[in-house]
This record gives structure tokens, C-alpha cells and sequence, in this order.
């Protein structure tokens, strides 16, 4: 039971990647149809790519929340040897 | 082609070659790492006992071979691809464990491993499809760039997510089993339900879960063999190697996700790449009752062990059962999408 919480959090890092890789392939890959000049083929891409940034951003700082929420929370009762 | 019974019989090569070379092999092997002095401090022991390093050459040579019986009996060049791409991570290892890279050098390095492993589709077109395969969804179209990409970074983000699970008796050999076992879990699936996958990319995962079980035979607490880096990285490079050969990313992405928290933990806290041997604090520290504790260091790195060691001290058999037990809830997962993936 000591580890239900890392569990929760491994959990929510489970659905998360599902979630956003599901947003990814479904929503982002097919933005725009496929320009015929170089500069919209650039800007189709780097618009892309910034999908991506922003969906692995948003990864991150869910799970640096949720992780210093737990930190925050333990630090408070942190074991120490009793020497 | 090989079929129905010789198929079985490589079957059980692929994985009794390596799994036997590593049993019997080890054991002169550290011998004679111990008589050149290759001893590490095994720093969770009072006092710390001295433990041969690295054993990661062994594991290299035991994949190598289990490898070598794929790559021959199935007439494949899926495994001289898996292998391209953990040579050079072992290589890279290697010199780690003799000479200590730095904290960005060696993330920086392994993309090679990812290079040489995309090197090879220019010769060997059909080694992996450029789509991924969702649970529920289906296939994406091909996306032969940003798959490339994603594949060259899956080698030094893999790797080092193993290699930072590689601090406590035990706990790198268990990691490496049981998320090699969940990957060949979604390999199994994939082969039995769909049609034209080959059965060499399945035969290719049994080399890795045999030197997985075998090292864990020699790593297990009380530890006789450290594997090091050399070890370590070969372990991610070539679970990375199989889950993108066999199209099985996903699943395999969850297998992990104990090691992505870990490395992604230590990262954000540390604020960047440093080599563990510079942080400012350790993460975790043992008291004279032999047990370990969390630092309450507020510039300690938030590692998974220091997160499971908040919620209570615990000695290191204990510490390692836990990050089992999470990685076990990973591989469930895993499974899960496995079946969701191809059987439903």
C-alpha cells in the first residue's frame, strides 16, 4: 500500500502517452494536405513538430506536478535512521 | 525458409545458446576480472564488499551469438540491425566503464547507435515499417521522417532510461527481464494475429530475454557481477532496436515507463545531464542500521528509488522488490495494450 501513490502516478503516466499519442495520429499528422511548394512543406512540418513539443511539454509538467505534489507531501514525514 | 519443427528447434536455440554461454561463461569470466582487479565497491553492504565490473562484455558476447543463430537460421537481417545498433552502444559503455564519459558526452554518443541502426535500411529497406500501430486504432499512414527521427532518439533516450536503473544489486538484470518479456508478450500477439509478420523479429527477442535471465543469475542480491554501463546500455539499445523492428513501440514505450520516470525524475530535478559521480547530493544515503533513506536535501535528484524510499526506509532487497513490483504494474500495462492492439 506504501506504493499506491508511485503507482498512481505510473498510471497517469500510462494514460497520458496514450492519450497524447492518440491526439497525435489523429489530429495533428493529418493537418493541412500536402503543399506542392518547399516554403509550405517547411512550415506544414515545423508546425508539426511544434505539435509534438507541445504535447511532450505537456507530459512533463503533468508529471513534475504530480511528482512534486508526492515529494512535497513525504518530505513532510521522511523516515530517518533513529541514531 | 525453415518450417514447424526446425522453426521450434531455432526457437530454443536463439534462446539456450545464449542463456548457457552466459551461465558458464560468467563465472571464468569473473574470475578473471577480479584477478586483474576490475572490482567495484558494492557501496549498499557494511562493510561495502568488492563486486567484478563489468560484466557487460559477456552480455554483449552471449546477445551476439543468440543473434548470430537468428540471423543464420532465419536467413534475417533484422538481428544484424538490433546488433548494429547495441555494438555501438556497448562500445560506447565500454569505454565508460574504463576511461568515464561525461554526463552529456555519453547521451550525445548514443545517437550513433541510433544512426547505425537507421544506416542499415539503406541497404536493408523492409527492416522496420514506418507506421505506428495503435491500440483500437489501427495502423498510422507511413511517416518515413519523423519515424526515422523518432527512431534514431529512441536509442539514447532507451538506453539511458536502462542505464539509470542500474544502481542497486538486482534491479537492472529484474528491469531488463520482465520489460523483455512484456515486448516479446506483444511480438507473440503480433505473429499469431496478423498475417506475413516474420518469424525471425519474434526469434530476435529471445537472445535479450536470455541474457537478461541468465546475468540475473550472477546480479541477484547479494550481487557476485556488476554489469556496468558496457551492460546496461547494450540491454536498452537492443530492447529499443526490437520494439522498432518488430513494431511493437508502444507497447514497449509502457514496459518502461518505471525507467522514463526515473531518467525524466533525475533530469528535471538535476536540470540537465550530469554525470552521477558530479551531483551536488545524492539522492539517497544509508544509515548505520543498514537501511536506506531518501535525502531530505532539497537539491537531491527526485531518482524512482528516492521516491519509493520517501514512503519508508527500506534495505535493498526490500528497495529492489519494490521497483519490481512497479515494473511488473508497467509490463500489465503493457500487456494490456498488447492485446488491445492485436487481438481486439
Amino acid at each position: 500500500m506504501k506504493l499506491a501513490p508511485l503507482f498512481g502516478i505510473e498510471a497517469a503516466a500510462f494514460l497520458l502517452i496514450i492519450a497524447e499519442t492518440y491526439l497525435f495520429f489523429n489530429f495533428v499528422i493529418p493537418i493541412g494536405s500536402i503543399p506542392h511548394s518547399l516554403t509550405g512543406y517547411t512550415g506544414l512540418a515545423l508546425l508539426k513538430l511544434g505539435s509534438i513539443v507541445a504535447l511532450v511539454a505537456a507530459w512533463f509538467v503533468v508529471m513534475i506536478g504530480l511528482t512534486r505534489l508526492y515529494v512535497r507531501e513525504k518530505l513532510r514525514s521522511a523516515p530517518r535512521p533513529s541514531s | 525458409m525453415p518450417s514447424g519443427l526446425a522453426d521450434d528447434g531455432l526457437l530454443l536455440l536463439s534462446f539456450f545458446v545464449p542463456f548457457l554461454l552466459l551461465l558458464l561463461g560468467l563465472p571464468p569470466y569473473l574470475k578473471l576480472l577480479t584477478r586483474l582487479g576490475h572490482v567495484s565497491d558494492d557501496a549498499h553492504k557494511t562493510p561495502p564488499t568488492k563486486v567484478p565490473e563489468p560484466a557487460g562484455p559477456m552480455i554483449f558476447l552471449g546477445a551476439l551469438v543468440g543473434e548470430f543463430v537468428v540471423a543464420v537460421g532465419f536467413h534475417s537481417w533484422v538481428p544484424v540491425a538490433i546488433m548494429l545498433g547495441a555494438g555501438v552502444a556497448f562500445i560506447i559503455g565500454l569505454y565508460d566503464d574504463l576511461y568515464v564519459l561525461g554526463g552529456k558526452a555519453k547521451p550525445l554518443l548514443l545517437v550513433l547507435a541510433g544512426i547505425a541502426f537507421v544506416g542499415l535500411v539503406l541497404f536493408k529497406s523492409n527492416l522496420y515499417q514506418p507506421v505506428l500501430t495503435f491500440p483500437l486504432l489501427g495502423d498510422t499512414s507511413p511517416h518515413f521522417t519523423i519515424y526515422t527521427i523518432l527512431a534514431i532518439a529512441a536509442f539514447p533516450v532507451v538506453a539511458n532510461a536502462f542505464n539509470m536503473m542500474d544502481a542497486f544489486n538486482g534491479e537492472i538484470s529484474w528491469f531488463s527481464l520482465l520489460t523483455s518479456l512484456a515486448l516479446f508478450l506483444g511480438l507473440v500477439l503480433r505473429e499469431l494475429c496478423t498475417s506475413g509478420f516474420s518469424l525471425a523479429r519474434l526469434a530476435s527477442a529471445l537472445p535479450l530475454i536470455a541474457v537478461a535471465a541468465g546475468f540475473l543469475v550472477f546480479n541477484r542480491y547479494p550481487a557476485r557481477a556488476f554489469d556496468g554501463d558496457s551492460g546496461s546500455l547494450t540491454f536498452g539499445a537492443m530492447f529499443a532496436g526490437l520494439a522498432i523492428t518488430g513494431g511493437v513501440e508502444i507497447a514497449a514505450m509502457i514496459a518502461i515507463v518505471p525507467a522514463i520516470l526515473n531518467s525524466f525524475y533525475t533530469l528535471s530535478s538535476v536540470r540537465g545531464f550530469v554525470e552521477r559521480r558530479r551531483m551536488a547530493s545524492r539522492p539517497t544515503y544509508m544509515g548505520s542500521d543498514g537501511l536506506l533513506y531518501p535525502s531530505t536535501d532539497p537539491r537531491a535528484p527526485n531518482t524512482l528509488v528516492r521516491l519509493v524510499l520517501l514512503a519508508g526506509a527500506l534495505d535493498e532487497r526490500d528497495l529492489v522488490k519494490s521497483i519490481v513490483y512497479l515494473t511488473l504494474a508497467a509490463c500489465v500495462f503493457s500487456a494490456a495494450i498488447s492485446v488491445l492492439t492485436w487481438v481486439a
